[in-house]
């Protein structure tokens, strides 16, 4: 399996193969240990402030991350060959997990709004359903000889759709998110949308650009873990979600009403100019 | 695999979505749980804020015709002008008050445990129709005035008959579902 992006968020090999030592080499080094600073330091703050009860998905997938970065790196160092293996199996089985912070969002986003959960619970099967119909239909050797950065990106790809749903379901039903979950939304939404770019152009870029999207893709990550951190410093509550009000229960009486007024003001509209 | 353009679409709509949520989302809910008290199925009769003698002469060609016999220029050509204002605030007004019906929808069905996905569809395509109408029928009073505007009304009346018959068949079926599930509990 070629190896053509960054082994590591932090872009230990690919850097070192295209730049030897120097500044650049340390640069990776820099952009891994902030990396494990920082993680170290949205974990530690999870646990005091007892988010990670709340958002087990997401820490386990920092804590994931927090263990496969030096991993990589120590593996690299001391046993090269088997690198690529570990790298990729890492990175694929980091993005099922990541898969849970979706799943995350959906949960505790609209865990006060059935109504919402269950159009969320709709599109978001008709989402996953799409994929997995095209991945079924496409040769299945596509998907054995592709280069790992495509499988990934694949993934990544799933899950901006699936992101890009959820947001517009937020924005639409004015969905209130607390601090916490909306720095979740907001960083893991940005890294998801700079891994699709990144990882698609990587495949068909050499030289200099490919070393660039190298550095920015690790760099994303750091952006990521910064937004996570700034807003996941401490727990807050949404005082703005209500628990479901049983008197809302009358989806057909509501939906009756709204129809019949949608009628109303189009046969006012039609009335009106066509008066 | 992805291709490229995809992959730069779907980058580009989830940036624009991170960014509309980071700039709006937070404004809306607040305005919204703020509002979130409002009678969930009052009518309030919100649909026709100016009178309705005078919502029915915005559009109709018998002012046109007695302006036109004063023979003045200047006269039609301010007619035009405050006529032209007048009917996109009421367009204004028509819109605000679609929204409105919306906004009062989504806060009940959000809650609603029991939402139904195809008639929420429906709904918000028949929002979308109405808003899409809205601003087409703006953009033709700005471009060519209000007396030119009556083909857009005559498909918009035909739309509201269609639309109409599918109605019937939801409340139909509405009812029975209503009644199965008052006759089981």
């Amino acid at each position: 399996m070629p190896c053509i992006f960054p082994p590591t968020r932090a872009s230990i090999r690919i850097q070192r193969n295209c730049f030897g030592s120097g500044p650049e080499k340390m640069l990776s080094q820099v952009i891994l240990w902030i990396s494990v600073v920082l993680e170290s330091l949205l974990l530690f703050r999870g646990f005091r402030q007892r988010l990670t009860s709340r958002y087990p998905a997401f820490y386990c997938y920092i804590a994931f991350v927090l263990f496969q970065d030096p991993a990589c790196y120590f593996v690299d160092r001391w046993m090269h060959p088997l690198y690529t293996q570990v790298y990729w199996t890492a990175e694929f089985l980091c993005v099922l997990l990541s898969c849970g912070i979706i799943f995350e969002i959906y949960r505790v986003g609209l865990a006060a709004y059935p109504g919402t959960a269950r159009m969320a619970r709709v599109v978001l099967g008709l989402v996953f359903g799409i994929a997995l119909v095209k991945a079924l239909i496409s040769d299945p050797r596509l998907w054995m000889e592709a280069p790992a950065t495509n499988v990934e990106s694949t993934l990544r790809t799933v899950q901006g759709v699936a992101i890009v749903a959820m947001v517009a379901l937020f924005l639409f039903y004015s969905i209130p998110l607390g601090k916490n979950l909306r720095g979740i939304v907001m960083g893991y939404g940005l890294f998801v949308c700079w891994s699709v770019i990144c990882l698609t152009f990587a495949s068909l870029t050499s030289g200099k650009v490919h070393v660039l999207l190298a550095y920015l893709y690790p760099a994303s990550y750091l952006l990521f873990l910064s937004i996570c951190l700034r807003y996941l410093w401490s727990y807050q509550a949404d005082k703005s979600a209500k628990p479901a009000d049983p008197a809302n229960r009358g989806y057909g009486r509501v939906a009756d009403a709204t129809l019949r007024r949608l009628q109303d003001a189009r046969g006012y509209l039609g009335k009106t100019v066509g008066s | 695999m992805i291709g490229v353009p995809t992959a730069l679409l779907i980058g580009t709509i989830l940036l624009l979505a991170l960014l509309f949520l980071a700039t709006r989302g937070s404004a809306v809910a607040g305005s919204l749980s703020a509002k979130s008290d409002v009678s969930l199925l009052e009518d309030a009769g919100e649909l026709a804020p100016c009178p309705p003698e005078f919502v029915a002469r915005i559009f109709d060609s018998a002012d046109w015709r007695f302006v036109a016999r004063a023979n003045s220029p200047q006269l039609e050509s301010l007619f035009r002008r405050e006529r032209k204002l007048v009917a996109l605030l009421w367009v204004q007004q028509t819109s605000a008050a679609i929204q409105h019906i919306m906004r009062q929808h989504k806060e009940a069905s959000r809650q609603s445990d029991d939402l139904n996905f195809s008639t929420e569809t429906k709904i918000i395509l028949l929002y979308s129709q109405l808003l899409l109408i809205c601003g087409l029928l703006s953009v033709a009073i700005q471009a060519s005035g209000p007396q030119h505007v009556r083909g857009l009304a005559v498909y918009a009346d035909t739309l509201s008959h269609r639309l109409a018959e599918v109605e019937q068949g939801f409340r139909i079926a509405t009812t029975g579902r209503q009644l199965h599930n008052a006759g089981s509990s």
